[in-house]
């Protein structure tokens, strides 16, 4: 065959021999890379790198409505360690260094198992100088471990809010795995409240500074005069609705209570002061001891972690009487001229249901004043179940009301289709439903959606959904103003004058809240007592200030406490006076705002 | 199924039709392919687990790989007649392309390479490599062209060189040498004699011995004259060939004089890469110590020193072999090795089975495109070849190139369905 011919036979074992001949080099050449020459590179390979060093930004500080602190950063040491580098038979002595458990080091090896050794991880957070001192000190002895100043969380601003800000932890190995390239090891992630909604607001961009260093990670140098560097950029100052003077009366009510109490402007929807009680302390969350801490805390009986103000779980009790007699005004089952005559109950086939007194004859105004229940008893089977649910569904109740921390339950309002699933299809009777209309029985409601309730009362049935961000600072100092869902429900105003009247008048008639009347704002409200089953009763108030002009609403849950009059309508009267105070600039502030320290001593 | 012509010469028993796998479709081919990409995911993994910008690099492979695999089907079942259609089209369609990305394209590494439409950005240099394939099959398997006629051959040479000149003024060497490559390597398959591809060959080596020096250039002009003699042409054909040599060279020493300062120091570093260590000699001396230091079983996946502390910029994609060289040592770089080895000879077998030169063309041009990345990018790891810009066919990340490699291995098993024989 002519071997200038197409596709000859020669030309093809051309190219196989090329081939063949480029992949012997190509063998031959590894071979004496990674064999023969093999020492002389993994030298090179640790004595001559370039080292990236991360430049954390500083976290996004929280500002209260008026743009003092709520949350801000401080700096602290922190100690880190690359496991490849660290003699583990050291392990014991700096675990005694830095006052952890033994095996404490083993756990912090475990949590990135999977990932390259060579990478550092966090030893310990807020540590006290004289460690510092003590690892600088023997630096030798101590291989593979580093300190840093690093900005942490500070909170020393007379304000706990530990339910509403949560707290920031370094982000472990699940999370990592979720949201690669986001983060990496040792960075901060908020893990709950509002640390946690605003992440992505809060947390800045990650900067890099490349280095040459030996094999003992000296510094040698800038790589490449630095520019490669990224410089980082801070995280969004975000400004809430929250005021810190209400947010300081309102821990102070909460001092030796738990339970929970939220205020709202009524026209925005905003979170004035936000307290679940017990609380916990945010600080010592962000320190070493804090597997200690949690600990602790994820074994107290009292639940401090529970956020109570959005998952407290209770029925809403006499609170509730509003929205039956809105859903029978709406539906005209009553006048507002209706009167019924209480005699100390009502008869319901063979069962009789209590009222508290004996009020003789009411009309829709005074049973709420007086808290009847007879009056209402009566009421709900005349409007229906499913359309009574629809009335309190506009209120905001059996839903989330969507506030913008992560951690919230929707309670229960129950309807024809929940009773039918409960007990089963015809196996219910309207015996079960008369309670509903005093807020007893199969209904569930959380604080907030109380707080939600009273603030759509106040502000003639429109609210927006509750939430604390009123906006965020950005990158050229622009504040940025948040949009929430607005709330509409549709009831008439007549209906609603008459409700309102009522609640006035628990506060400023002759109603069960009398004792809370002050001469200088006039606040309405309704009281509330849930029977519990576990102990004593809860009291629960939800109210609402000035009566004309509405600027605050406020609901108020203490647990174990006793009546609502008696436990819950106070708390909230401090709350309202204070706020009104402030709006009016008669307060005195009573929040001592601590100077943010330098470095903590203490771990 | 078209009806085969046999030579008389063979048995003229009914064609024997195999219904299994593997007379369909070349496991030869398609295992080998499956490899390499595994061992891409997973060096890109490997490379971008904790990079601050690169991290979904990763994620993102792993969908052009699944939208590769669509692609690859589809070309797969395409009826034969139908590539062969398409040569012209794609051709031209390649060129325009190549022409719109020099006035509107986008700069990357200093390269005006890249395309955006919409959401998503691409490679027209990378597309028109089967344009070119294409073609040049189409053209060279016309028997009216006869490749050792002098004015034939120039026109084949055309037909590489617009895409080729186009890429080099983007301007991005790497590739464009590839399409020099393909060219050549199709026109050798043609059956160009001996002087005709010294003719061709002649101008590259003058080029390259430029990059050493006067003193280096002006030896291997001498020996191209030798040469030249040596053959006992007609002294117009000799002299056209020599002046196109010297001119090449001169040429060549101007033009790198407008090369980007990054392109004019990858090619200073190749001859030197100890003059600027950090500067561009860093990616291949960076690239040989990880490769060197990984030692016969590797240092581990995901613990790989030089990788995961991000020595190497960019490692996912043009030096994706010394992750595994570092990561998967000695073994893991021979295994990657010999899976290339397996899909270039099962390639080369191909081309005896074709049912016409248009595909045994098309193999060839797919060989000689999967092979200079092959040879350039891994020499250039190995600190081989100059640090030139080529990603590793199905192990660097980059969507473009993915889906150009996969179709084009599509092509080759397409013929492979459709072969003259079923053995």
């Amino acid at each position: 065959m002519d071997d200038n011919s197409f596709g000859a036979g020669i030309r093809k074992d051309i190219l196989f021999y090329s081939i063949i001949i480029i992949f012997g080099l190509f063998s031959f050449r590894l071979f004496k890379m990674q064999i023969l020459d093999n020492k002389i590179y993994q030298d090179q390979s640790e004595d001559n790198s370039i080292k990236a060093v991360t430049l954390r930004p500083p976290r996004g500080v929280l500002y209260d409505r008026n743009f003092q602190y709520l949350v801000s950063n401080k700096p602290a040491f922190t100690i880190d360690i690359v496991p490849s580098e660290f003699d583990t038979s050291k392990s014991e002595v700096l675990e005694k260094l830095i006052s952890a458990n033994s095996g404490y080091l083993k756990g912090v090896f475990a949590k990135f198992r999977g990932y390259p050794a060579y990478l550092p991880q966090k030893l310990a957070q807020n540590v006290g100088i004289e460690t510092i001192s003590r690892i600088e000190e023997n630096k030798s002895f101590f291989k593979g471990i580093s300190y840093n100043v690093e900005l942490q969380r500070d909170y020393s601003f007379g304000v706990n809010g530990s339910h509403m800000f949560g707290y920031t932890r370094e982000i472990d190995a699940k999370q990592l795995a979720l949201r690669r390239g986001e983060y990496s090891m040792g960075d901060y992630i908020g893990n709950s409240g509002i640390e946690k909604t605003y992440e992505y607001l809060l947390r800045g961009q990650k900067g890099y500074e490349f280095y040459i260093v030996d094999s003992k990670q000296h510094m040698k140098g800038r790589y490449e005069n630095g520019q490669n560097d990224v410089v980082p950029s801070k995280g969004y100052d975000l400004v809430l609705s929250i005021d810190r003077e209400a947010q300081y009366v309102a821990e102070k009510q909460f001092l030796d209570k738990s339970g929970a109490v939220i205020a709202i402007e009524p026209e925005t929807g905003e979170i004035l002061a936000f307290v679940s009680s017990p609380e916990f302390n945010l600080d010592q969350l962000s320190s070493l001891a804090s597997g200690k801490v949690w600990q602790k805390l994820t074994t107290d009986k009292d639940k401090p972690l529970f956020n109570r103000a959005t998952m407290s779980s209770n029925p809403p009790g006499s609170t509730f009487k509003m929205i039956t007699a809105i859903a029978a005004l709406e539906e005209g089952v009553i006048t507002p001229e209706f009167t019924i005559n209480c005699s100390g109950g009502y008869q319901y086939g063979n069962r009789f249901f209590k009222c508290t007194h004996v009020h003789g004859t009411v009309n829709v105004i005074s049973a709420i004043e007086k808290s009847c229940n007879t009056f209402f008893y009566q009421l709900i089977l005349k409007i229906g179940l499913d359309k009574w649910a629809g009335y309190a569904e506009k209120f905001g109740f059996g839903k989330k009301t969507g506030v913008d921390i992560g951690e919230e339950t929707r309670g229960i309002l129950p309807d024809s289709k929940y009773f039918d699933k409960t007990y089963g299809k015809g196996k219910w009777t309207n015996g079960y439903l008369i309670s509903l209309a005093i807020g007893q029985g199969n209904i569930i409601t959380t604080p907030i959606q109380l707080a939600q309730y009273a603030a759509l009362l106040a502000n003639n049935g429109n609210s927006v959904q509750p939430h604390f961000l009123k906006g965020y600072i950005d990158e050229n100092n622009d504040f940025i103003p948040a949009t929430f869902k607005t709330v509409h429900t549709d009831i008439s105003q007549k209906t609603l004058d008459i409700v309102r009247q009522g609640m006035f008048l628990v506060v400023q008639g002759a109603g069960t809240a009398t004792h809370i009347r002050n001469t200088k704002y006039t606040i309405a409200g309704k009281t509330g007592t849930v029977q519990n089953p576990h102990g004593k009763d809860h009291a629960l108030f939800v109210a609402f200030a000035p009566f004309d002009n509405p600027k605050i609403a406020v609901a108020v849950i203490v647990e174990n406490a006793g009546f609502g009059s008696t436990h819950a309508a106070p708390i909230a009267k401090e709350v309202i006076n204070a706020y009104l105070q402030k709006l009016e600039g008669t307060y005195e502030s009573k929040v001592a705002e601590a100077k943010p320290e330098e470095v903590t001593d203490e771990n | 199924m078209k009806v085969k012509l046999q030579k008389p010469s063979r048995k003229k028993l009914p064609m024997k039709i195999n219904y299994n796998l593997q007379d369909k479709f070349d496991l030869g081919i398609f295992l080998p392919l499956l490899g390499l990409l595994t061992f891409g995911l997973i060096a890109i993994y490997s490379s971008t687990i904790d990079h601050p910008t690169a991290v979904n690099n990763f994620e993102k492979q792993l969908f052009w790989a699944g939208a590769s695999y669509i692609v690859f089907f589809i070309i797969y079942f395409l009826p034969p007649e139908s590539i062969r259609f398409s040569a012209i089209p794609l051709y031209i369609i390649s060129q325009v392309f190549l022409v719109i990305v020099l006035i509107m394209g986008r700069v990357t590494k200093g390269a005006k390479s890249w395309l955006d439409l919409g959401p998503v950005g691409f490679q027209p240099s990378e597309f028109a490599k089967i344009g070119l394939i294409l073609f040049l099959a189409y053209w060279l398997s016309n028997k009216r062209h006869d490749i050792n006629d002098f004015k034939e051959l120039l026109m084949a040479i055309g037909i590489g060189f617009i895409p080729l000149i186009l890429i080099l003024l983007e301007p991005d060497m790497g590739t464009a040498i590839v399409y020099g490559i393909i060219t050549l390597a199709m026109i050798f398959w043609s059956g160009i004699s001996l002087f005709g591809l010294f003719a061709v060959l002649s101008p590259g080596l003058a080029v390259f011995s430029t990059l050493f020096g006067i003193p280096v250039f002006v030896i291997t002009m001498i020996i191209i004259l030798a040469v030249l003699i040596f053959f006992k042409r007609e002294i117009f054909t000799s002299a056209t060939i020599f002046v196109v040599n010297l001119g090449a060279g001169f040429l060549f020493e101007l033009a790198v004089k407008y090369l980007k300062p990054h392109q004019q120091k990858r090619i200073e570093s190749f001859v030197n890469p100890l003059a600027d260590p950090l500067g561009s000699g860093y990616n291949a001396i960076q690239a040989k110590v990880a490769i060197g230091s990984g030692g016969f079983w590797g240092k581990g996946l995901f613990q790989g020193n030089q990788t995961q502390l991000n020595f190497i910029p960019e490692q996912w994609t043009d030096f994706i072999f010394c992750v595994i060289g570092e990561e998967l040592g000695f073994i893991g770089s021979i295994v990657v090795l010999i899976l290339f080895l397996i899909l270039f000879v099962r390639l080369i077998r191909l081309t005896k089975f074709t049912k016409d030169r248009f595909s045994s063309l098309l193999i060839v041009g797919i060989l000689a495109l999967l092979f200079s990345h092959f040879f350039i990018n891994i020499g250039m790891n190995l600190g081989i070849t100059p640090v030139i810009g080529l990603p590793l066919p199905f192990l660097s990340y980059g969507g473009s190139s993915l889906l150009v490699n996969m179709s084009l291995i599509a092509l080759s098993l397409n013929i492979y369905r459709n072969r003259k024989q079923h053995s």
